[in-house]
């Protein structure tokens, strides 16, 4: 029974299923203009975010492909590469071999978190998206207990410029100098005289050329046939707890790639800190991009990156231009940020009981036809 | 015979028990046998942790109307902080000081407390099965509103702006002069040199704690209970499920809002800005860690459950200070506290919405 | 979870060996080394060799250093082996070119190089003119005492992202 729909049906029907993008174009072209940035100045910083951010992201849809919703468990992925690099850096491997032997250091570790993720994940059916916040959080306190009293002391640590002076614990913030802009810096081009890091953009390529791929084989059509239906795809065979699990773990050494190439981007270390709010920001960009709970693609990655980081760029300006107070600015973009949040998990949960409930009565009125 | 008989009913009570909370009972009753042998005065750790107790009760007993109604574990406890906050700013701005000022927090606190909860109620509402996640980034995003809010409304009384423009809040303002320690110091007994038991702050927390458990049993109170136990059941008893479950919201709100009035007046200071941001998940893991579950929770989970959880946050500095000399505390505290709640969310005998 | 030491697990375990191989093989490429090149009076095997008035020296190809008597300063290279040239004019005013190829131990930081016992003797072994090097403890604890760490969890206002 399929309902012809107007024009303006059309247009009212995608605004309804785009709403959060399109908010955010709408506070973009507001907070463009009052923030007084030259489109010099916003391409340049917005090109550098892309380049920083675009692996964490993508890491983000094998988990939404497997219907494990938003994996807020990337934090471990991210403290995996962060623990890469703290050795690297303690053993003084720079440029381009630091950076993959951190890579290399931190898959092993983010394969064990990732497996230990999924198995709880599947303990908690129903209720994915909180319990992967929790071990978040729960997993920082074992990384800090790691990083804060086991290194220098039981794991050992050579150079002092990374230990506390108190004998155990990195420092709160490591100098990446070794690696900074290694990835960058290999193959860049200037354009309109902004430089564009071709390589990192070509690893990006690849990684969203591999999730394209990962998607027709056999592994991605179960994750699929999983995320869709758990019963149907158990009857049809399909190992549904390994597939979950396996979905983590992809997702949690991509997250941990990730954060090394964000890393080296910025060139220095925030060791307690950066992980925690790198989870939550993906997500909220992944969602600006139009991804839902359920549904999300490559398109939702770079729109998110690109609207998200031009509202964050644009707020503390616009604040002072508009009220005064720079401040207000960066309060209004951590607001929008968990507001994104909140608008897309209500939207999607509100669109899921719709969709359920028209599906009944469809089946309703299809079993009184036969009747 | 009779050791095998002990040992089952032992491992009985531990399964229903639930083996985490009874490793963190022990694990704080070791504590406080330690203590005096490392040289931390138990009278005063006792003390500290009933003060403790007395201070974060009320904003975990608010976790039980939305437990019982089947709304799950309320992370969104911030916008009931937040009530309780606008409370507390707008008595100062009134500017009666004295104990009065607190009963004048909580008359404002209520309004604010019952629109709020009204609000989340309806949307928590129509997202049910999903309510836990959204709770959490409602409890978020309110907050970081309230951050701009802060910032804008004109508050004037000195003792709360900022001295050099003269407008917007300070992130951090004292009570002193108001209501500090109203409650702690009504009918205090003092026990010893460094034993002082807050008698007034847990008499308020047994008041508010007996009017729910009061409630609890009323028509009313027992609808909710069975809208959270078995929705369908009360649906075609004819009991309005929508309605239970927003009034619990808007309980859950208000005893938000007045726990957090009640840990100011112990504290010593209001909170402002990014202050009750992450306020939601000790709350949680205390009433969890007392032996509730996501769809279960008693007045006697609230107490066992706040009493164990400020206990180890309370001890844990000063013990281990004392043997190791490294303060380990912080990171106790964050791997019990959601350890605890990762052990209630892959319990598999609550029925998964 | 029994391992059947099939074809399957053959081709697991080689690829593991050769991401071993690939990351100790990095390892070597990457590692960062400093540099040191002194100018001072040393004594080697017993004599006395003076300070040259002005030296210039170069690692690989990196920018030329000119070092004076008694004069110190520092190259950071990256993987183990290496070539240093040495450019400096006598007292007759004839300028020698002296060009060695030198290996630094792998988990060394620091290493030495002696100009004035490489210039006695070119072709003296590394061993002469080249020596590991430690930083002297006070220098490496120069950071203020007891930081606080900053461990709060509250990811309120964010500066970077």
């Amino acid at each position: 029974m399929k309902l012809q729909m107007t024009n303006t049906q059309k247009v009212l029907r995608f605004m309804a299923n785009n709403t959060v993008p399109i908010l955010f174009l709408v506070i973009c072209a507001f907070g463009i203009p009052l923030s007084g940035y030259s489109a010099n100045y916003l391409f340049s910083e917005i090109i550098i975010r892309i380049v920083r951010n675009s692996f964490l992201i993508v890491s983000l849809l094998i988990p939404i492909l497997a219907g494990m919703g938003l994996n807020f468990g990337m934090t471990l992925g991210a403290m995996a590469g962060q623990i890469g690099l703290i050795f690297i850096s303690d053993w003084g491997i720079v440029g381009i071999p630091g950076m993959l032997l951190a890579m290399i250091i931190s898959t092993p570790i983010s394969i064990l978190l990732g497996w230990w993720c999924g198995k709880i994940l599947n303990m908690a059916k129903g209720r994915e998206m909180v319990t992967s916040y929790i071990i978040g959080f729960f997993m920082n306190g074992i990384y800090q207990l790691i990083v804060l009293y086991g290194m220098g002391a039981v794991i050992p640590i050579r150079s002092n410029a990374l230990v506390l002076p108190r004998g155990y614990g990195i420092r709160n913030t490591v100098n990446l100098i070794g690696i900074r802009k290694s990835l960058d810096n290999l193959l860049t081009i200037r354009l309109f005289g902004i430089p564009i890091p071709l390589a990192t953009f070509a690893l990006i390529t690849l990684l969203c050329l591999f999730v394209l791929w990962f998607k027709k084989t056999k592994l991605g059509q179960d994750m699929r046939a999983v995320g869709q239906d758990m019963e149907v795809a158990r009857a049809a065979g399909i190992r549904v707890e390994h597939t979950r699990i396996i979905s983590i773990i992809i997702s949690t050494v991509f997250a941990g790639y990730g954060m090394i190439v964000y890393l080296q981007n910025i060139g220095t270390l925030n060791t307690y800190n950066s992980h925690m709010q790198i989870g939550m920001f993906s997500v909220a960009a992944l969602l600006v991009g139009g991804a839902t709970v359920a549904k999300a693609n490559i398109r939702n990655v770079f729109l998110g990156v690109i609207l998200f980081h031009l509202m964050f760029i644009v707020s503390p300006m616009a604040g002072k231009n508009l009220i005064g107070q720079a401040q207000l600015g960066e309060y209004f973009r951590v607001f929008v940020s968990y507001g994104v949040i909140t608008i897309s998990l209500v939207l999607y949960e509100v669109r899921k009981r719709r969709d359920e409930n028209i599906a009944g009565l469809e089946l309703a009125a299809e079993q009184e036809v036969k009747a | 015979m009779n050791f095998e008989k002990l040992k089952a009913s032992i491992q009985d009570m531990v399964r229903s028990f639930g083996l985490p909370r009874v490793i963190i009972a022990l694990f704080l009753l070791v504590l406080f046998i330690l203590a005096p042998f490392v040289g931390v005065n138990v009278g005063t750790s006792l003390s500290d942790t009933l003060n403790r107790f007395g201070m974060n009760a009320v904003m975990v007993l608010a976790m039980v109307p939305m437990i019982h109604s089947g709304c799950g574990l309320n992370f969104g406890l911030p916008l009931g902080i937040i009530a309780g906050l606008l409370g507390a700013t707008l008595s100062l701005q009134i500017n009666i000081p004295g104990p009065f000022s607190f009963v004048l927090a909580i008359l404002l606190a209520t309004p604010f407390a019952v629109i709020l909860g009204w609000g989340y109620g309806q949307l928590l509402n129509r997202v049910k099965g999903g309510e836990m996640m959204i709770a959490t980034y409602v409890g978020f995003s309110s907050v970081a509103f309230m951050c701009i809010m802060w910032l804008l409304l004109p508050f004037s009384n000195p003792t709360m702006v900022w001295g050099y423009s003269g407008s917007g809040l300070r992130t951090t303002i004292s009570v002193e002069g108001y209501y500090l320690h109203v409650l702690n110091n009504l009918l205090s007994i003092r026990l010893s040199d460094h034993l002082v038991i807050p008698t007034g702050m847990i008499l308020f927390f047994a008041l508010l704690a007996f009017i729910i458990w009061a409630f609890l049993h009323t028509k009313t109170g027992t609808a909710m209970t069975a809208v959270g136990s078995n929705p369908v059941f009360a649906r075609a008893s004819g009991i309005n499920v929508d309605r239970i479950r927003t009034l619990s919201v808007v309980m859950s709100t208000w005893l938000g809002a007045l726990g957090i009035l009640v840990y100011q007046q112990s504290f010593g200071f209001i909170q402002l800005y990014m202050g009750p941001f992450y306020m939601a998940l000790p709350a949680v893991s205390a009433i969890l860690i007392g032996g509730a579950s996501v769809n279960k929770a008693s007045i006697l989970n609230v107490v066992i459950g706040t009493f164990l959880f400020q206990g180890i946050v309370t001890m844990t500095p000063s013990v281990m200070n004392s043997m190791i000399h490294t303060d380990m505390s912080e990171v106790i505290r964050i791997v019990v506290s959601n350890g605890m709640i990762l052990y209630a969310l892959t319990r598999k005998t609550e029925a998964v919405r | 979870m029994s391992i059947t030491f099939n074809r399957k697990t053959w081709i697991r375990l080689a690829i593991i060996v050769l991401i071993l191989a690939f990351s100790v093989f990095l390892f070597f490429i990457g590692r960062q080394h400093t540099v040191l090149v002194d100018n001072k009076t040393i004594t080697v095997n017993g004599t006395e060799v003076k300070a040259l008035q002005l030296v210039e020296v170069q690692i690989n190809k990196l920018d030329a250093l000119e070092l004076a008597a008694r004069d110190r300063d520092k190259f950071e290279v990256t993987g183990q082996t290496h070539e240093v040239k040495v450019v400096y004019t006598d007292s007759n005013w004839e300028e020698h070119v002296i060009t060695r190829k030198f290996k630094i131990p792998l988990m060394q930081d620091m290493v030495m190089i002696l100009i004035p016992a490489l210039v006695a003797d070119a072709q003296a072994d590394q061993s002469v003119w080249l020596e590991n090097y430690e930083p002297p403890t006070y220098a490496m604890t120069a950071a203020p005492d007891e930081e606080t760490v900053i461990t709060d969890d509250l990811a309120g206002l964010i500066t970077e992202l």
